[in-house]
Protein backbone atom coordinates (compact mmCIF):
# COMPACT_ATOMS: atom_id res chain seq x y z
CA UNK A 1 0.00 0.00 0.00
CA UNK A 2 1.45 3.83 -0.52
CA UNK A 3 2.59 5.64 1.94
CA UNK A 4 1.03 9.02 3.15
CA UNK A 5 3.17 11.05 5.55
CA UNK A 6 0.89 13.52 7.68
CA UNK A 7 1.76 16.12 9.97
CA UNK A 8 -0.40 17.78 12.42
CA UNK A 9 0.26 20.53 12.69
CA UNK A 10 -2.21 21.76 15.65
CA UNK A 11 -3.23 25.71 15.44
CA UNK A 12 -0.77 27.39 12.71
CA UNK A 13 -1.46 30.97 11.05
CA UNK A 14 -1.65 30.72 7.38
CA UNK A 15 1.09 32.45 5.74
CA UNK A 16 3.90 30.16 6.82
CA UNK A 17 1.71 27.15 6.35
CA UNK A 18 1.43 28.53 3.00
CA UNK A 19 5.10 28.95 2.20
CA UNK A 20 5.07 24.77 3.53
CA UNK A 21 2.43 23.25 1.34
CA UNK A 22 4.14 25.35 -1.36
CA UNK A 23 7.89 23.88 -1.26
CA UNK A 24 6.26 20.61 -0.35
CA UNK A 25 4.32 20.82 -3.88
CA UNK A 26 7.70 22.03 -5.20
CA UNK A 27 9.09 18.77 -4.31
CA UNK A 28 6.66 16.12 -4.62
CA UNK A 29 7.07 17.58 -8.44
CA UNK A 30 10.61 16.97 -8.50
CA UNK A 31 10.07 13.68 -6.82
CA UNK A 32 12.16 14.19 -3.46
CA UNK A 33 9.41 13.75 -1.33
CA UNK A 34 6.55 11.64 -0.75
CA UNK A 35 2.84 12.20 -0.90
CA UNK A 36 2.15 14.03 2.55
CA UNK A 37 -0.62 15.48 4.39
CA UNK A 38 -1.10 18.59 6.66
CA UNK A 39 -3.40 18.41 8.99
CA UNK A 40 -4.23 21.41 10.91
CA UNK A 41 -6.56 24.34 12.15
CA UNK A 42 -5.90 28.11 11.03
CA UNK A 43 -5.59 31.11 13.00
CA UNK A 44 -8.81 33.13 11.76
CA UNK A 45 -7.57 34.40 8.12
CA UNK A 46 -9.65 34.84 4.80
CA UNK A 47 -8.64 33.64 1.00
CA UNK A 48 -10.10 34.34 -2.10
CA UNK A 49 -9.16 31.64 -4.73
CA UNK A 50 -9.10 31.94 -8.17
CA UNK A 51 -13.15 33.34 -8.80
CA UNK A 52 -13.04 35.37 -5.49
CA UNK A 53 -11.63 39.33 -5.51
CA UNK A 54 -11.57 42.05 -3.24
CA UNK A 55 -15.46 42.52 -4.43
CA UNK A 56 -16.23 39.23 -1.82
CA UNK A 57 -15.06 41.21 0.93
CA UNK A 58 -17.96 42.65 3.03
CA UNK A 59 -15.74 44.27 5.25
CA UNK A 60 -12.52 46.82 3.83
CA UNK A 61 -9.62 44.92 3.73
CA UNK A 62 -7.72 47.21 6.34
CA UNK A 63 -10.65 46.82 8.54
CA UNK A 64 -9.90 43.02 8.81
CA UNK A 65 -6.17 43.66 8.90
CA UNK A 66 -7.23 45.85 12.25
CA UNK A 67 -9.31 42.69 13.70
CA UNK A 68 -6.39 40.60 13.68
CA UNK A 69 -7.82 38.73 10.55
CA UNK A 70 -5.36 38.22 7.30
CA UNK A 71 -6.93 38.38 3.94
CA UNK A 72 -4.80 36.12 1.22
CA UNK A 73 -4.88 35.74 -2.73
CA UNK A 74 -4.02 32.40 -3.61
CA UNK A 75 -3.78 29.77 -6.52
CA UNK A 76 -6.75 27.34 -5.65
CA UNK A 77 -10.29 27.06 -6.96
CA UNK A 78 -13.12 29.01 -6.13
CA UNK A 79 -14.11 32.00 -4.38
CA UNK A 80 -13.92 33.63 -0.73
CA UNK A 81 -13.50 31.61 2.29
CA UNK A 82 -12.85 31.91 6.06
CA UNK A 83 -10.98 29.48 8.25
CA UNK A 84 -10.52 29.69 11.79
CA UNK A 85 -10.51 28.02 15.16
CA UNK A 86 -12.35 24.73 15.14
CA UNK A 87 -12.52 23.97 11.25
CA UNK A 88 -10.69 21.27 10.50
CA UNK A 89 -7.66 21.89 7.35
CA UNK A 90 -6.15 19.25 5.50
CA UNK A 91 -3.82 19.84 2.98
CA UNK A 92 -2.85 16.60 0.65
CA UNK A 93 0.19 17.18 -1.79
CA UNK A 94 -0.49 14.24 -3.56
CA UNK A 95 0.81 12.80 -7.06
CA UNK A 96 -2.71 12.00 -8.69
CA UNK A 97 -0.62 9.86 -11.62
CA UNK A 98 0.65 7.47 -8.82
CA UNK A 99 -3.38 7.26 -7.24
CA UNK A 100 -4.28 7.00 -10.99
CA UNK A 101 -6.68 9.48 -10.81
CA UNK A 102 -8.15 12.48 -12.64
CA UNK A 103 -8.96 15.87 -11.02
CA UNK A 104 -12.90 15.09 -10.78
CA UNK A 105 -12.00 11.76 -9.17
CA UNK A 106 -9.92 13.51 -6.48
CA UNK A 107 -12.76 16.08 -6.13
CA UNK A 108 -15.27 13.68 -5.44
CA UNK A 109 -12.55 11.25 -2.87
CA UNK A 110 -11.98 14.98 -1.05
CA UNK A 111 -15.86 15.32 -0.45
CA UNK A 112 -16.20 11.59 0.05
CA UNK A 113 -13.53 12.22 3.32
CA UNK A 114 -15.72 14.73 4.76
CA UNK A 115 -19.15 13.07 4.13
CA UNK A 116 -17.51 9.76 6.24
CA UNK A 117 -16.16 12.34 8.83
CA UNK A 118 -19.46 13.19 9.28
CA UNK A 119 -21.55 9.83 9.29
CA UNK A 120 -18.70 8.90 11.71
CA UNK A 121 -20.39 11.21 14.12
CA UNK A 122 -23.99 10.14 12.74
CA UNK A 123 -24.50 13.60 10.85
CA UNK A 124 -26.13 12.49 7.19
CA UNK A 125 -23.80 14.82 4.42
CA UNK A 126 -23.93 14.75 1.20
CA UNK A 127 -22.71 16.40 -2.26
CA UNK A 128 -24.75 19.11 -4.22
CA UNK A 129 -24.58 18.68 -8.11
CA UNK A 130 -22.51 22.04 -9.03
CA UNK A 131 -21.33 22.90 -5.78
CA UNK A 132 -18.68 21.18 -4.38
CA UNK A 133 -18.40 20.29 -0.89
CA UNK A 134 -20.21 18.42 2.03
CA UNK A 135 -23.45 20.17 2.41
CA UNK A 136 -26.23 19.52 5.29
CA UNK A 137 -30.03 20.00 5.07
CA UNK A 138 -28.97 22.99 7.55
CA UNK A 139 -26.08 24.41 5.20
CA UNK A 140 -22.23 23.77 4.05
CA UNK A 141 -19.93 21.78 6.50
CA UNK A 142 -17.39 21.33 4.38
CA UNK A 143 -15.67 23.43 1.69
CA UNK A 144 -12.67 22.76 -0.54
CA UNK A 145 -10.53 24.10 -3.34
CA UNK A 146 -7.66 22.70 -4.97
CA UNK A 147 -4.63 23.73 -7.20
CA UNK A 148 -2.75 20.85 -9.25
CA UNK A 149 0.22 21.20 -11.49
CA UNK A 150 2.30 18.24 -12.51
CA UNK A 151 -0.83 16.21 -11.42
CA UNK A 152 0.24 17.16 -8.16
CA UNK A 153 -1.95 19.07 -5.82
CA UNK A 154 -2.16 21.76 -3.49
CA UNK A 155 -4.73 23.41 -0.97
CA UNK A 156 -7.23 21.12 -0.11
CA UNK A 157 -10.59 20.64 1.87
CA UNK A 158 -11.50 22.68 5.77
CA UNK A 159 -14.42 21.43 7.36
CA UNK A 160 -15.92 22.76 10.29
CA UNK A 161 -15.89 20.77 13.41
CA UNK A 162 -17.09 23.79 15.63
CA UNK A 163 -16.67 27.32 14.04
CA UNK A 164 -17.76 30.27 15.11
CA UNK A 165 -19.22 30.93 11.76
CA UNK A 166 -19.24 35.25 11.99
CA UNK A 167 -15.90 34.92 9.67
CA UNK A 168 -18.26 34.11 6.97
CA UNK A 169 -20.28 37.55 7.78
CA UNK A 170 -17.26 39.35 6.58
CA UNK A 171 -17.63 37.72 3.31
CA UNK A 172 -19.55 36.27 0.27
CA UNK A 173 -18.41 33.06 0.66
CA UNK A 174 -17.86 30.88 -2.84
CA UNK A 175 -19.77 33.43 -4.71
CA UNK A 176 -23.23 33.07 -2.67
CA UNK A 177 -24.01 35.87 -0.39
CA UNK A 178 -25.64 34.41 2.75
CA UNK A 179 -24.57 31.07 2.20
CA UNK A 180 -25.70 28.93 5.39
CA UNK A 181 -22.52 27.63 7.35
CA UNK A 182 -23.23 25.05 10.22
CA UNK A 183 -20.58 22.91 12.09
CA UNK A 184 -20.65 19.33 12.59
CA UNK A 185 -21.30 20.46 16.38
CA UNK A 186 -24.59 21.75 15.46
CA UNK A 187 -26.15 18.60 13.85
CA UNK A 188 -25.00 16.27 16.88
CA UNK A 189 -26.38 15.79 20.01
CA UNK A 190 -22.53 14.52 21.67
CA UNK A 191 -19.59 17.20 22.43
CA UNK A 192 -16.85 16.56 19.89
CA UNK A 193 -13.26 17.10 20.54
CA UNK A 194 -11.18 18.24 17.95
CA UNK A 195 -8.71 15.58 17.60
CA UNK A 196 -11.31 13.10 17.66
CA UNK A 197 -12.93 14.67 14.33
CA UNK A 198 -9.18 14.80 13.40
CA UNK A 199 -8.71 11.25 13.83
CA UNK A 200 -11.80 10.67 12.07
CA UNK A 201 -10.87 12.39 9.28
CA UNK A 202 -7.52 10.76 8.71
CA UNK A 203 -8.97 7.43 9.22
CA UNK A 204 -11.40 8.53 5.97
CA UNK A 205 -8.46 9.63 4.05
CA UNK A 206 -6.52 6.58 4.30
CA UNK A 207 -9.74 4.55 3.50
CA UNK A 208 -10.77 6.89 0.79
CA UNK A 209 -7.46 6.79 -1.04
CA UNK A 210 -6.09 3.79 -0.42
CA UNK A 211 -3.06 4.95 1.84
CA UNK A 212 -1.45 4.09 4.69
CA UNK A 213 -1.24 7.10 6.84
CA UNK A 214 2.01 7.29 8.52
CA UNK A 215 2.10 9.96 11.31
CA UNK A 216 5.57 11.81 11.70
CA UNK A 217 6.70 12.44 15.56
CA UNK A 218 6.53 15.87 16.90
CA UNK A 219 10.26 15.87 16.47
CA UNK A 220 10.11 14.84 12.90
CA UNK A 221 7.50 17.14 12.34
CA UNK A 222 9.70 19.68 13.70
CA UNK A 223 12.72 18.77 11.50
CA UNK A 224 10.65 19.04 8.67
CA UNK A 225 8.68 22.66 9.59
CA UNK A 226 12.79 24.05 10.55
CA UNK A 227 13.03 25.45 7.02
CA UNK A 228 9.54 26.92 7.25
CA UNK A 229 9.56 29.05 10.44
CA UNK A 230 6.88 26.88 11.59
CA UNK A 231 9.11 24.42 13.91
CA UNK B 1 3.23 22.05 -31.61
CA UNK B 2 -0.13 22.61 -30.43
CA UNK B 3 -1.45 23.65 -26.91
CA UNK B 4 -4.74 21.96 -26.26
CA UNK B 5 -7.03 21.78 -22.78
CA UNK B 6 -5.16 18.42 -21.28
CA UNK B 7 -7.64 15.23 -20.58
CA UNK B 8 -8.35 15.79 -16.85
CA UNK B 9 -10.28 12.69 -16.12
CA UNK B 10 -13.97 12.66 -16.74
CA UNK B 11 -14.24 16.30 -16.92
CA UNK B 12 -16.63 16.82 -19.54
CA UNK B 13 -15.21 21.11 -20.10
CA UNK B 14 -13.13 23.36 -17.91
CA UNK B 15 -13.30 27.25 -17.10
CA UNK B 16 -10.88 29.35 -18.91
CA UNK B 17 -9.10 31.26 -16.10
CA UNK B 18 -6.15 33.51 -17.68
CA UNK B 19 -3.08 33.10 -19.62
CA UNK B 20 0.48 33.03 -17.52
CA UNK B 21 2.68 33.56 -20.50
CA UNK B 22 2.17 36.87 -23.26
CA UNK B 23 1.50 36.40 -26.88
CA UNK B 24 4.93 35.84 -28.47
CA UNK B 25 7.14 35.19 -25.25
CA UNK B 26 9.50 32.58 -24.72
CA UNK B 27 8.49 29.44 -23.05
CA UNK B 28 10.69 26.66 -21.82
CA UNK B 29 8.91 22.44 -21.55
CA UNK B 30 7.35 22.14 -18.55
CA UNK B 31 6.89 26.12 -18.04
CA UNK B 32 3.30 27.59 -16.57
CA UNK B 33 1.07 28.99 -19.48
CA UNK B 34 -2.33 29.10 -18.59
CA UNK B 35 -5.06 28.45 -15.67
CA UNK B 36 -7.81 26.33 -16.32
CA UNK B 37 -10.78 25.50 -13.65
CA UNK B 38 -13.57 22.90 -13.07
CA UNK B 39 -15.16 21.59 -9.78
CA UNK B 40 -13.24 23.80 -7.64
CA UNK B 41 -9.82 22.74 -9.16
CA UNK B 42 -7.41 24.87 -10.36
CA UNK B 43 -5.62 23.17 -13.02
CA UNK B 44 -2.03 24.49 -14.57
CA UNK B 45 -1.33 23.83 -18.25
CA UNK B 46 2.37 23.53 -19.48
CA UNK B 47 4.33 24.18 -22.38
CA UNK B 48 4.15 20.48 -23.95
CA UNK B 49 8.00 21.87 -25.53
CA UNK B 50 10.13 24.73 -25.85
CA UNK B 51 9.10 27.36 -28.12
CA UNK B 52 7.44 30.83 -28.82
CA UNK B 53 3.67 30.74 -27.61
CA UNK B 54 1.22 31.77 -29.97
CA UNK B 55 -2.04 32.22 -28.13
CA UNK B 56 -5.57 31.56 -30.20
CA UNK B 57 -8.23 34.36 -28.94
CA UNK B 58 -9.69 32.17 -25.55
CA UNK B 59 -11.63 34.75 -23.25
CA UNK B 60 -11.61 34.52 -19.51
CA UNK B 61 -14.21 32.72 -18.58
CA UNK B 62 -14.71 30.87 -21.74
CA UNK B 63 -16.14 26.71 -21.93
CA UNK B 64 -13.78 24.68 -23.58
CA UNK B 65 -13.82 20.43 -23.92
CA UNK B 66 -10.27 18.41 -23.39
CA UNK B 67 -8.26 18.84 -26.49
CA UNK B 68 -9.42 22.26 -27.82
CA UNK B 69 -6.80 23.91 -28.94
CA UNK B 70 -5.65 27.44 -27.31
CA UNK B 71 -2.71 28.04 -28.92
CA UNK B 72 0.48 26.52 -30.27
CA UNK B 73 4.28 26.03 -29.40
CA UNK B 74 6.47 27.60 -32.77
CA UNK B 75 10.33 26.41 -32.36
CA UNK B 76 12.76 29.58 -32.20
Amino acid sequence: MRRCLVLRLGRVPYGPVLALQRALHTKRRAQTVPDVLLSLEHEPVITLGRDGSARDLLVPWEELRKRGVEVFEVERGGGATYHGPGQLVLYPVLDLRFLGIGLREYVWRLEEVMIRTGSAFGAELFRRPGQPGAWHARGKVGFLGVHVRGWVTLHGLAFNVDLNPHGFAWIVPCGVPGLPVVSLQDLVDQELSFAAVEDAALRAFAVVFGVEVVELSGAEVRAWLSPSGLG
Amino acid sequence: MDLTIPDLGEVQEVTFLRWLKGEGEAVEVGEAVAEVEADKAVFVIEAPAAGILQRLCVQEGQRLPPGAKIGEIRPE
